[in-house]
Order: structure tokens, then C-alpha cells, then sequence
């Protein structure tokens, strides 16, 4: 089979290679499709079904994350049925969920992708169907909060913890209405495998994984500021949120955007706390003869060190000193530690903590 | 994630044998399986055998077990106070109200004994005749060569009988036609649907008939190894296969032929959910295509029958295809017809594929009663008017009127039956076996199954709003089949029953 062809997409032709899903290729087209269980960094599910398209051909509406292109293939994005389609998909999703006084699928704080794309799409209005769906409210991990009733089981989460991590903590567990997500025995996290990465919670449509210590501070009242992870030399990049002038929440990039992939680890995501942390150290300190740390100024506690510094050089010479630095340090600062080492004090005694 | 080497295939063979799952079986299993802790505990969780293990009388609820009073039975455990559940159709229909002892095994209801047609050897399959160990079909097969055999297949006519009625030679084509060598043949024996029980009827009478079908599929399409995948609770069914093994064992050499149990989940039945489940996974349906002709178990090509499709073939590689394909009358072939319900012998008939109801309850000994209604083919068929008995019961007329022929479990209801009751129980079927993956029918079910309870409590109409739309969107976006006939019973009743669905009191 040729590897590249064309494919039509709602009447214009379009470049197409083999492999690529249908979502592939509207993507790069600028044809937008709603979707929920997509992320893609996982194999798709097809699970959602928000994505359905219709396929010259196919007799069913096919879910555009999953379907392969073809040569030739005439793809619709809108039609009646399509209207159709999601306009009772969404009031069936909308009977399942917990809803905000608007109708409207609730928000816990986090952005609920079902709210906007169900109040797009005229959602039927159904009775609530009262889902027997439980969570785990017993869990007493510090970080993730699992709500049940804004759960609509895409699985991206326990796809993620699987296909992603590799730790497989969560799983889908029952079947049919009481489908949920659940754990080996309904144990708390702590009790898994669970590296607590949290990306579980990055990669939730709805906010019904999400995270504790932000429970309900509003998205939009948050400022986002794009930074670099301080925890190690990998340099993740991190969003943090900042709500009132603290960081509330660190989340990653979208997958695709940075060198993480949309990925964090444990310290990255939740060890935020010491950024407002009142015992943090702001201010360089000088021990006095009192025997106590007084607050001294950059230039102070700079000459002191380098007296310090030069002292020993003077009386052991240059390899009587070490100069190690730490892991949370940059490439950049890294490369200054040892500059220091070698070329201000004459010693090849330098080390990075990280490197062993 | 799995580790390198785990032993996936094992797991729920492993929580049945240690009596379900418990945080410690599935912490032990996991730790000599290789499989996360999780994903042992998810797929336990999917399957009433293991889910729900522990010794009670389990009652059917199956429509034929409703109409021939289980309710009344549910009602008499329960005042003596004896533990028990309330389950799906068991594959019993024709000994209704049937149970299952605290062993699985079965406790038939007090009416007749089931019956079929006495030995004919002009029916392909033939339940009243012998069932010698001879494997001379598969003996010609393999001197004919799978080209030759092929033809013949395709010359037959014969469609899959597990419900879709897809023509069979095409399937072997495609897995012939695979780059892949590893290839298998699996057979489907899950049999669920409410109302059906002929394959059942099959493995108890004809074992061997079926292993032979299934070893002439395998030598034709070069599978060295057969599974079958036969449904828990059909404990006589597959202690009848074991022993045939045994007595064949000579003629199956080059076959590796190795049964696995269904964990109870009806859904097992849709084939690619029961690839997922001999793969020891929840059965959750795959998305389709791939098919598992090129992409089935272990990602191998495969090829999947019914029982029957299979017990089919034999006769066929006999007395060729032609002679088979005349034996219908609108359709290839004959046709096991399961019929229970409202008529005075219930039973398996294999009858021309086509005939129309009057002939098939005539068969069974004539209707009990004034009839009403009929389910052509199981819960999934809905339910169709008595106008539409001259209908030949086969894979196209049926589906022309919005029903289907399905695994042909027909069920006939007479005038005593409250028909929101029947449409209530049905609803609820599928609802407690929708495998929860897709929206449509993990929602839609529970939302009909609502609706239809409220109506059926309050007599109120309002209840029924949107039934329609819901029915349309679960045919429409659903994965699998189940859930796009899961709305067929309240739809198909409110459609030809206008008036049962009128404002009450
Ligand atoms: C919900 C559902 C349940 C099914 N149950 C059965 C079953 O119990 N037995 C069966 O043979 N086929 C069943 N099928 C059909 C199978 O998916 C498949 O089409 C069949 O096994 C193929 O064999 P055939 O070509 O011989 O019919 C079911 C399908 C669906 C959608
Ligand atoms: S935090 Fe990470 S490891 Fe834990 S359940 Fe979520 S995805 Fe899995
Ligand atoms: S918790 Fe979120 S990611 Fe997981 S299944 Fe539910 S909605 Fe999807
Ligand atoms: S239609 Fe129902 S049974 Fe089939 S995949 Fe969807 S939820 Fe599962
Ligand atoms: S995004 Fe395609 S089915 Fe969910």
C-alpha cells in the first residue's frame, strides 16, 4: 500500500499517510472534533464515542481517534446524524454526571472538558439515572482525590498508570452502570504500586481525578506560569498555578509541547510546598560568634565564604577543597559549580550529586 | 503493565479455583502471575462467577424462566430463608423455572423434559441420532485439500449461526489468506442469549460432531490449536466434550483442542470480548476493524464459530454443499430453532432455514393459549406482533422488520403476559450485562431500565420520554451488539404494543 494519499475530509482533499487515525489527520487539517477519551500518548480506546464520524462506506458512525485512513476514504464531520448523535450522546453523559445549578456538568476546580463540548452540542435533557458508581472516600493519600460522580469512564487514567508509568496502581473495576475506578481491594493508594506521578489527574477530561490540596480553587481564578521543574537536571517543564500569589497546583504542558511529554514525577507535581514554606530560606545567613545564624546581605555572606574558601587553600592547598553540587541545580548552574572548582580555585574536586 | 513473562492467560481460571477474588487471592495470583495487582482485581471484578462466588441457589430470571414462574419461585426462597441470586438467563429455557444448585449444577423446572426431533439422518445436525467417533468428514477434508473444501463451504451457503449470520467461507478465506502462520481456530460455546439453548442441546448430544467441524476449520485454514470457550454454567455440556476428547483422541492427534470456562458475563459471548477474556482480561469488546480473522487472539489471526456453525460442517464436507444450502427454505441450510415460552413442548428443532412461525410451534406441539407476542430471536429480537407470524424466520426477513433471527431463541408469549413486565425484564437483562465500556450503553441501559420500571411502578407515560431518542443513539454510537439492541425489547414492544403503554390508572 502507498504510504502517502489522499482522503477527503468533508469535501476537501486532504494529504494522508498509512497509520495515521482519521483524528490525525483532521488535526493537522484544522477540522475540529470533539473528544474525550483521547490522549496521544495512549493507544485509542474508542470508548467515549464523542468522536464519531461518518465514513463513506462504513455503515456505522466510526470514532475518528480510532479509525485508520485510507486512500480515497470521504470522511463527514457534521452531518444530521452526526447532530443527532451527540446531541443524545451528551444528555446520556449529562444523566451520569453531577451537574452545577446551570445544568451543566459540575467543576471541582479543574477544567471539566465535558461541560463546554455538552453545553455546545444542545444536550438532551434526561433524568438522572442515579448510577450505583462508588470511590474510594476511605483513600488517605495526601495528593489525589477521585470523584466518582464526574467520572465518565474514558479510562485515560488507568490507561495512563498502565501504558505511560508502567505501575498499573488503578484499574477500571465492576461492570456496566456500576463500572468504576478502583484499586486492588479499594486499598488507598499508598497501599499500591502508586508512584503517586499524578498523571492520572493531568490526563482526566473531567476533574474527577484530581488533586486534594487544590480541591476547588477555581481554573479560571488561577494565572498559569510556565517554569522549570528545580527537582532535578531533567528540567521538566511545569505550569504552575497561582492563585492569590501562591502556587496552588503544578500541572505539565500538554503531551507533545515540552521534552516531558505532559508527564511529571511525583516531586515535581505535588512537592510544591516548600515555595511558601515558612521556614524556607530567603535571605543568605551568617553564623556569629554568638553561635547564631544572623540575616546578612549577598555581598556579606559571598566575601565570607571566599575568605573562608582561600584560607584553606592557602595553608592545605588547592585539593583540601571539594565542591559538590546539588541535583536540583540546572546544567547552567552546574557548569558555573565547576568553572568555580577548577578555574577559581584550582581543583578538579567537584562533583554533582546526581552523577553517581 | 505486565512483567516480561506473565501469565496472564491463567488468571481467572486461578481467582474461580481460590473462591473469587479477595485482596489476598489477587495479591497471590499477581505475585506468581506477573499481572499487576490491579488488573488481576479489575478482571475479577467483571466476571458474577468470581465476582459473586459462594454457594447459593442461583435462579434464572430469563424471560421463558419469568413466564414459567420464576418470580414465584425467587418469592418461595426467599420466605425459607435459603441464600440465593437472582441471575441471567441460564441457558435453560426449555426447563423452566430452572436454577443452579450451590455446585452449578442444574435444578430443571418441574415442566417437561426437553425435546427435539427423533433421528433423521437427512438434518445436518441431528440431536436424536448417534454420535459416533468416526471422523470421516475430517478424514475427506484433509484428503480434498483446503482449496477444495473452501469451495465447498462457500457452495453451502452456510452462515454463521451465532447470531450475525455472516457467511462462514468468507471468514476462512480471510484467515487463509493471513501472512501470519500462527492462526487459531476458537469455538464459540458461550451461549447467553435468553432463549437460546441449542448449542447446549449440541454438546450434550453430538460432541463429536462439533469437534470434528472444528477440526476440519482448523486443518483448512492450517490452525494447529482449537479453543473452546464454553460458557461456566454448561457443567453437562462440557463434561460431554471431555469425554468425547477422550474417545477421539487418535483421530484430533494433530490438533491441540483445549476448552476454557466463561467466568459469567453474557457480553463473553461477542467474540472479541471473549478473545479478551481467554486473553484473561475484562470483557470488554475490541473496536472492530481489526477483526479477529487478522487480528484475534494473541493478535493472531483466528477463526471463530458457534457451536453450531461448526456442527454444521461435517455434514456438509459429507454430502457436499449443495445438498446442504437446499435444505433451506429462504436460507441455506437447516436451522437449530430454540423455542420455549408459551407453547406445549419447548425443545430445539432443526427445521429449514425460513420457516415460519406456525410451522415451528406446531412442531413443539402447538401454542398454550391465545398467543400475543414472539421473540424471534432472544432478548436482543425484541418483541413482534402475533400479525407477523408468517414471517420466515431467517437472517433477512427478520431483519427487514427491525428484528433479528439471531441465535434463533424463539420465544412465544401468550395473552396472559403483561407485556411492559416482559419488556421490563429484558431491559434490565441487558442492563446487568452491559460491560460498562461505552456510553451509550453503559448509560442508555440504566436509563432505560429507569424508565421503564418507573412506568411499570407509576403507569405514568412521561417516564417513557426519550426512549426513543436513547434507543436510536445506542444503536447508533454503541460499540458492540449488545448495546445496539439493548433498547430493541422496550421499543419493539411500544412500537407493536401501542396500547400496554397507554397511561395506566
Ligand atoms: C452481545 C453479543 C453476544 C453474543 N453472544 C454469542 C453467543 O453466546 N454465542 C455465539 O456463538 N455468538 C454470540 N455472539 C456472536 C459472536 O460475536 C460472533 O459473531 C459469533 O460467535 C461468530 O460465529 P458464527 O460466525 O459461527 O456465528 C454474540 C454477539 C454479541 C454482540
Ligand atoms: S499517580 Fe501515577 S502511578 Fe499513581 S495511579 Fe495515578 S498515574 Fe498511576
Ligand atoms: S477518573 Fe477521569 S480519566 Fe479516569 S476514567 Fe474517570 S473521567 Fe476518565
Ligand atoms: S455496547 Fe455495551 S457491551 Fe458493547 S462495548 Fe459498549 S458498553 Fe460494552
Ligand atoms: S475520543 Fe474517540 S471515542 Fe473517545
Amino acid at each position: 500500500m502507498s504510504d502517502r494519499f489522499t482522503i477527503t475530509l468533508d469535501g476537501r482533499n486532504c494529504p494522508a499517510t498509512s497509520g495515521e487515525t482519521v483524528l490525525d489527520v483532521a488535526g493537522r487539517e484544522g477540522v475540529s472534533i470533539p473528544t474525550l477519551c483521547h490522549d496521544p500518548r495512549l493507544d485509542p480506546a474508542g470508548a467515549c464515542r464523542t468522536c464519531l464520524v461518518e465514513v463513506a462506506g462504513e455503515r456505522r458512525m466510526q470514532p475518528a481517534c480510532a479509525f485508520r485512513v485510507r486512500p480515497g476514504m470521504e470522511v463527514t464531520t457534521g452531518s444530521e446524524r452526526i447532530a443527532r448523535h451527540r446531541k443524545v450522546l451528551y444528555g446520556l453523559y449529562l444523566a451520569d454526571h453531577r451537574l452545577d445549578g446551570s445544568g451543566l456538568p459540575s467543576e471541582n476546580g479543574s477544567v471539566n472538558r465535558l461541560r463546554e463540548q455538552a453545553a455546545r452540542s444542545g444536550a438532551l435533557v434526561l433524568p438522572p439515572v442515579n448510577a450505583p458508581r462508588s470511590g474510594r472516600p476511605g483513600d488517605s493519600n495526601p495528593y489525589i482525590r477521585f470523584d466518582p460522580d464526574l467520572c465518565i469512564l474514558c479510562a485515560r487514567c488507568t490507561r495512563y498508570c498502565d501504558e505511560v508509568e508502567a505501575v498499573s496502581a488503578i484499574t477500571l473495576t465492576e461492570r456496566g452502570a456500576a463500572t468504576t475506578i478502583g484499586t486492588i481491594g479499594d486499598s488507598g493508594l499508598l497501599d499500591t504500586s502508586c508512584e503517586l506521578c499524578g498523571g492520572c489527574i493531568d490526563t482526566c477530561p473531567t476533574g474527577a481525578m484530581t488533586e486534594k490540596k487544590s480541591y476547588g480553587i477555581r481554573h479560571e481564578e488561577m494565572e498559569q506560569v510556565r517554569s522549570t521543574c528545580n527537582f532535578c537536571g531533567v528540567g521538566c517543564q511545569v505550569d504552575l498555578k497561582v492563585h492569590n500569589g501562591r502556587v496552588v497546583k503544578v500541572a505539565s504542558p500538554p503531551p507533545g509541547e515540552t521534552v516531558n511529554d505532559g508527564n511529571l514525577c511525583v516531586k515535581g507535581r505535588f512537592a510544591y510546598d516548600f515555595i511558601h514554606h515558612e521556614e524556607r530560606l530567603r535571605y543568605p545567613m551568617i553564623r556569629g560568634r554568638d553561635g547564631e545564624l544572623h540575616r546578612a546581605s549577598w555581598d556579606e555572606a559571598i566575601r565570607k565564604t571566599t575568605e573562608g574558601l582561600l584560607a584553606v587553600k592557602e595553608k592545605h592547598g588547592a585539593d583540601a577543597l571539594g565542591f559538590v553540587s546539588s541535583s536540583r541545580c540546572t546544567g547552567e548552574e552546574n557548569y558555573l559549580m565547576q568553572k568555580l572548582s577548577r578555574a577559581a580555585f584550582g581543583t578538579n574536586n567537584c562533583h554533582q550529586c546526581a552523577a553517581t | 503493565m505486565d512483567k516480561a513473562g506473565a501469565r496472564r492467560e491463567e488468571i481467572l481460571e486461578r481467582l474461580e479455583a481460590e473462591g473469587g477474588v479477595t485482596p489476598e487471592s489477587v495479591a497471590r495470583i499477581a505475585l506468581e502471575t506477573g499481572v499487576p495487582e490491579a488488573d488481576v482485581w479489575g478482571a475479577g471484578r467483571f466476571y458474577s462467577l468470581i465476582r459473586e462466588p459462594g454457594r447459593r441457589v442461583r435462579v434464572c430470571t430469563g424471560l421463558s424462566c419469568r413466564l414459567a414462574g420464576a418470580t414465584h419461585r425467587i418469592e418461595e426462597l426467599e420466605r425459607s430463608g435459603e441464600p440465593r441470586e437472582e441471575v441471567s438467563c441460564i441457558g435453560q429455557c426449555d426447563r423452566a423455572p430452572a436454577a443452579l444448585d450451590p455446585d452449578l449444577e442444574l435444578i430443571p423446572g418441574t415442566g417437561t423434559a426437553s425435546s427435539v426431533l427423533p433421528d433423521d439422518p437427512a438434518l445436518p445436525v441431528n440431536l436424536g441420532g448417534a454420535d459416533p467417533a468416526g471422523y470421516e468428514a475430517l478424514a475427506k477434508a484433509q484428503a480434498a485439500g483446503p482449496e477444495s473444501v473452501l469451495g465447498i463451504i462457500e457452495a453451502s451457503g452456510l452462515q454463521g449461526r451465532g447470531g450475525a449470520g455472516f457467511p462462514a467461507h468468507v471468514k476462512w478465506r480471510a484467515v487463509a489468506g493471513q501472512a501470519e502462520r500462527s492462526r487459531y481456530v476458537v469455538c464459540n460455546a458461550d451461549e447467553g442469549e435468553p432463549g437460546t439453548f441449542k448449542d447446549r442441546e449440541i454438546m450434550e448430544r453430538r460432541p463429536h460432531l462439533l469437534l470434528e467441524g472444528l477440526a476440519v476449520a482448523a486443518a483448512t485454514i492450517a490452525a494447529s490449536e482449537i479453543i473452546i470457550y464454553i460458557r461456566g454454567e454448561f457443567r453437562d455440556a462440557k463434561r460431554s466434550l471431555e469425554t468425547a476428547l477422550k474417545e477421539a483422541a487418535g483421530h484430533l492427534e494433530p490438533f491441540d483442542i483445549r476448552f476454557a470456562n466463561g467466568h459469567g458475563a453474557y457480553i463473553c459471548g461477542e467474540e472479541t470480548a471473549l478473545l479478551e477474556s481467554l486473553e484473561g482480561k475484562r470483557g470488554m469488546p475490541r473496536l472492530k476493524p481489526p477483526f479477529p480473522t487478522e487480528n484475534g487472539f494473541r493478535g493472531k489471526p483466528t477463526l471463530i464459530h458457534n457451536v453450531e456453525t461448526a456442527a454444521c460442517v461435517p455434514f456438509i464436507i459429507h454430502h457436499g454443499g449443495e445438498r446442504f444450502r437446499d435444505l433451506g427454505r429462504t436460507g441455506a441450510g437447516t436451522k437449530l430453532y430454540c423455542v420455549s415460552g408459551h407453547v406445549n413442548r419447548p425443545g430445539v428443532y432443526e427445521l429449514p432455514l425460513g420457516v415460519a412461525l406456525d410451522e415451528l410451534v406446531e412442531t413443539a406441539g402447538g401454542y398454550t393459549g391465545s398467543p400475543m407476542a414472539f421473540s424471534p430471536g432472544g432478548a436482543s429480537s425484541g418483541f413482534l406482533p402475533m400479525s407477523l407470524r408468517g414471517l420466515p424466520l431467517d437472517f433477512r426477513s427478520l431483519d427487514r422488520e427491525g428484528s433479528m433471527l439471531g441465535s434463533a431463541g424463539v420465544v412465544v408469549l401468550n395473552d396472559t403476559v403483561d407485556l411492559v413486565a416482559a419488556a421490563d425484564w429484558q431491559t434490565r437483562f441487558f442492563d446487568d450485562e452491559s460491560c460498562g465500556q461505552c456510553a451509550p450503553c453503559r448509560i442508555g441501559a440504566r436509563f432505560l431500565r429507569n424508565a421503564c420500571g418507573r412506568f411499570r411502578t407509576d403507569g405514568d407515560p412521561d417516564a417513557l420520554l426519550h426512549v426513543e431518542d436513547v434507543g436510536w443513539e445506542m444503536e447508533e454510537g454503541s460499540i458492540c451488539g449488545l448495546g445496539m439492541v439493548a433498547a430493541k425489547p422496550l421499543t419493539s414492544a411500544m412500537k407493536h404494543f401501542p396500547d400496554a403503554f397507554r397511561r395506566q390508572r
